[in-house]
């Protein structure tokens, strides 16, 4: 399962990074190279009802106490053995008229990166909450598949429909 | 700092219980203030209880398998508890996972506390709510 999950951010990062240029190192790099159409990877907009600030709020709260996670995952079959150890790592980046919010992904082990990961791992996903009246307008840059789990959890916190959290073993 | 390496030590401590089969049953206490309503699809769900000290430490003391639709169970009150809700499954095609979480909680004398621990389509939250207990004075007839 995280073999296959390990793979997709690799292909993501892969491609994001191209042949001989550098990673995004910044969220701003990162959008840039998906609304560029990375391969592998999508963008999303949506509006909910809510108002800015309660979205706001809702991603400073629930992405550090959700998304900083370290997972590991550890397979192994007749022939090869891997231990990976993931670290997500979360940013929320508040201001009055705009929230992002981040998510990094950094293979602590059992992963090599073709070029120097920026601090904190690849950008994995990128969430931009704007102030649309009393509404808010939500638009995602980040994986187009196998991360099905964190755009529904981020979806939930816009929304405030369900502010449970992600389950990131299921990620891939 | 020191509650964070107590949370880690607990937490190393839980899934160390969860893997090796050292999980022994929580000796709950009377008065039962705490009833946790697990929710749960396509996982198991199973509650470890810490006590804590005044200097953080911690201190195993039970698990309780969230296999029921409420499991009521008593806590001090008036110290802290660590409790690890802990969500496990296993497939054939997706291997094992398990993913806690963990919340302090000093509950206090004459509460009574509900834990809804919901785990839905990889999604999962531990929310707590306080309850009060009432004295009958507080009764007024309409």
């Amino acid at each position: 399962m995280k073999k296959q999950a390990c793979s997709i951010a690799a292909l993501v990062a892969v491609s994001l990074a191209g042949c001989a240029v550098k990673q995004p190192q910044t969220a701003e790099e990162f959008r840039q190279a998906v609304a560029a159409g990375a391969m592998m990877t999508k963008t999303e907009s949506y509006e909910v009802s809510r108002p800015f600030r309660a979205v706001a709020e809702t991603f400073r709260k629930r992405a550090p106490e959700c998304l900083r996670v370290s997972v590991r995952t550890v397979s192994q079959t007749g022939t090869s053995y891997q231990n990976i150890l993931t670290e997500y790592t979360p940013t929320v980046v508040a201001g009055g008229e705009r929230a992002e919010l981040y998510v990094q992904q950094l293979h602590k082990t059992g992963v090599l990166y073709p070029s120097k990961p920026p601090e904190g791992g690849i950008y994995l996903f990128v969430a931009d909450a704007t102030p649309q009246g009393n509404r808010t307008r939500i638009q995602i840059y980040g994986p187009s598949r196998g991360y099905d789990v964190l755009h529904r959890a981020v979806r939930g916190w816009a929304s405030g429909e369900n502010l449970g959290c992600p389950d990131m073993t299921k990620i891939g | 700092m020191k509650l964070r390496a107590a949370a880690a030590c607990a937490l190393g401590l839980a899934l160390l219980a969860g893997c090796s089969g050292g999980r022994k049953p929580y000796p709950s206490q009377a008065p039962e203030n705490l009833s946790v309503r697990p929710s749960l699809s396509g996982v198991r769900a199973a509650l470890h209880i810490h006590g804590v000290d005044a200097q953080c430490r911690t201190e195993y003391l039970g698990t309780l398998e969230l296999d029921r639709p409420a499991v009521a169970l008593g806590i001090p009150a008036d110290r802290l508890s660590y409790l690890v809700f802990d969500f496990s499954g296993s497939s054939w095609l997706r291997g094992s996972h398990r993913m806690t979480q963990e919340t302090l909680l000093r509950p206090r004398a004459g509460h009574l506390y509900e834990i809804a621990a919901t785990y839905r389509e990889n999604i999962y939250q531990v929310v707590v709510r306080e309850l009060p207990l009432q004295d009958f004075s507080s009764c007024r007839p309409r």
